[in-house]
């Protein structure tokens, strides 16, 4: 069944919230009355109601500069709240600027990766560590051999295992992508925050890496939000998808129960 | 006539006017000055050949010193600039004290490095040791600024993928911006190095060491063969210099994806 939830009700508050008030948080972030603009020009994000559950896959899908990048930002700290109200991992905030605070509780993955490609793929994973890590240790490149195997035995198993001295540079784009998201799970984040992850995959190791962060999402608890413009992604992967246009939320639903039809008319409202 | 046709007219006759007004100034239209001025060039060069062999002796030590300086110098520089550049960074400091120090480098940059020969030789007697100060002062305004460039343009993307995972500062700085601006810190520091060795060579002048000491006094005995000696050997210097410096920059930076 579809779950459209009201987007707002007459009284300004959400439905979910009032639903869900007797359960311990079930979403790991819930942003309402979302506004931000990029200096002067127009709101980008307007008046955005968004939430993503606890501990399952939440794909956000969109046209290109319907606002994905700029929410996961705000989400993640890199761009201070303006307007509106967000609760991340519990924490609310609801005054400007609040958000800005890095936490490694929250792993990023840009749209571009954002690898550093002089280093390797063992050095990129292990960055991903840093939090983790007092400081004298990681300036003079020592990393704790009990980190440095975890990094390596998680490499391999997502199948870099050859590719553990090798420079970024030297990788192909899939490669890349999955040494971006064992630098995410190095941090043990309990969200990881993915823009326009696994496209240009092959199929194959997209769905081994999808299902791979499935398992994670349903045994650890972790919650993962992907932004997407591949319907397909979202039909096979999602748990529960949001469909952003110009700024709002338009349609949210539960993956399972969504077809192509009435994603695409969303998507292009 | 439009309007910016008009102003594109007007702006090169003012150009034109202030350059015959410059030339009048520094004396180049004056047609006997000029015509005494290539008179005396073509003299001078007539004593200029042959080449004097016989001061190579002399002036080889003495260009070997000149290398040492620079080399010195450049070291200096980098070990004093690169803490200066990751200071004048606003996302590893604020922006209180990235302004503050990006002002000091500006102004270690304003005075010439043989200004700053001249103060050391003040501070350690004539020689070497004020020549290799100098340069590295100067290098230390001039890299601390290429420096910052290069940090500054380290793709946003992977500044915001690394700091997002709840890293310090100074692990940001180790682990995203030197690897990534590795490249072209390289190349700039060898850039520097052989800039400095055609500073170097001319630090003698105020008595800073090299073998500029030696092509003034040439100059002052009129002894143009023997400078013409000097000349050349700095000349093949500088080419062997640049030459291994492009070959250098080739195998490191063979990877630049
Ligand atoms: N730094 C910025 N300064 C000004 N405008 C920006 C900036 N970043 C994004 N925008 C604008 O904000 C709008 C939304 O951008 P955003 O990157 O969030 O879109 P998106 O949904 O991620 O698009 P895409 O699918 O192409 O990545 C776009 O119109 C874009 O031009
Ligand atoms: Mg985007």
């Amino acid at each position: 069944m579809t779950s459209e939830r009201p987007l707002k009700d007459a009284t300004g508050f959400t439905g979910r919230s009032s639903v869900n008030a007797l359960q311990a948080s079930p979403y790991a972030v819930e942003a309402t009355d979302l506004s931000f603009s990029y200096g002067r020009g127009q709101h980008v994000l307007r008046s955005m109601d968004f939430a993503a559950p606890q501990g399952q896959i939440t794909m956000v899908i969109g046209a290109s500069g319907s606002g994905k990048t700029t929410l996961l930002k705000l989400v993640k700290g890199l761009l201070p709240l303006q307007e509106g109200r967000m609760t991340v991992l519990r924490k609310t905030y609801d005054s400007p600027g609040e958000n800005r605070h890095i936490t490694s509780e929250i792993a990023y993955i840009p749209q571009h990766l954002g690898l550093v490609r002089s280093l390797t793929v063992l050095q990129n994973a292990l960055t991903g560590a840093l939090g983790r890590l007092g400081l004298p240790y990681s300036l003079f490149g020592g990393f704790p051999h009990a980190l440095i195997q975890e990094a390596k035995d998680r490499l391999t198993r997502i199948g870099l295992g050859e590719k553990i001295e090798e420079k970024v540079y030297n990788l192909s784009g899939g490669e890349r992508q999955r040494v971006a998201i064992i630098r995410a799970r190095m941090q043990n984040p309990r969200l990881i925050l993915a823009d326009e992850f696994v496209s240009q995959l092959d199929t194959v190791t997209t769905t081994t890496i999808m299902d791979a962060l499935r398992e994670q999402t349903r045994n650890d608890g972790v919650t993962y939000i992907q932004t997407t413009h591949e319907l397909d992604l979202v039909l096979r992967f999602a748990d529960r998808v949001s469909v952003i246009s110009s700024g709002k939320v338009v349609l949210e639903a539960e993956g399972g129960a969504v077809d192509r039809q009435t994603l695409s008319e969303a998507i292009r409202s | 006539m439009n309007r910016r046709v008009l102003r594109g007219r007007l702006f090169i006759l003012a150009l034109g006017v202030a350059l015959i007004y410059s030339l009048a100034g520094v004396g180049l239209l004056d047609a006997q000055k000029l015509a005494r001025g290539l008179g005396n060039i073509a003299l001078f060069s007539s004593d200029l050949f042959p080449p004097d062999a016989g001061v190579i002796t002399t002036v080889a030590p003495a260009m070997v010193e000149t290398l040492q300086i620079a080399l010195v110098g450049t070291f200096i520089g980098t070990v004093v600039a690169m803490p200066l550049a990751l200071l004048a960074m606003p996302i590893l400091t604020n922006s209180a004290v990235a302004p503050g120090v990006r002002l000091v480098l500006a102004f270690i940059r304003t005075i010439p490095a043989l200004l700053w020969g001249v103060l050391f030789v003040v501070a350690f007697g004539l020689g070497p040791a004020a020549g290799a100060t100098g340069i590295g002062l100067y290098s230390a305004g001039y890299l601390g600024k290429l420096f910052y460039e290069l940090l500054e343009g380290v793709d946003p993307e992977v500044v915001e993928a690394v700091r997002s995972v709840g890293c310090s500062r100074l692990q940001l700085a180790r682990y995203a911006l030197l690897p990534e601006a590795a490249n072209g810190l390289l190349a700039q520091l060898l850039f520097m190095f052989e800039y400095n060795v055609r500073a170097s060579s001319i630090m003698g002048f105020v008595g800073a060491g090299g073998i500029g000491y030696y092509m003034l006094g040439y100059i002052q005995l009129l002894r143009y063969d023997a400078l013409l000696t000097a000349v050349l050997i700095t000349l093949l210097v500088v080419i062997v210099i640049d030459w291994l410096s492009i070959r250098i920059r080739g195998a490191f930076l063979l990877h630049d994806a």
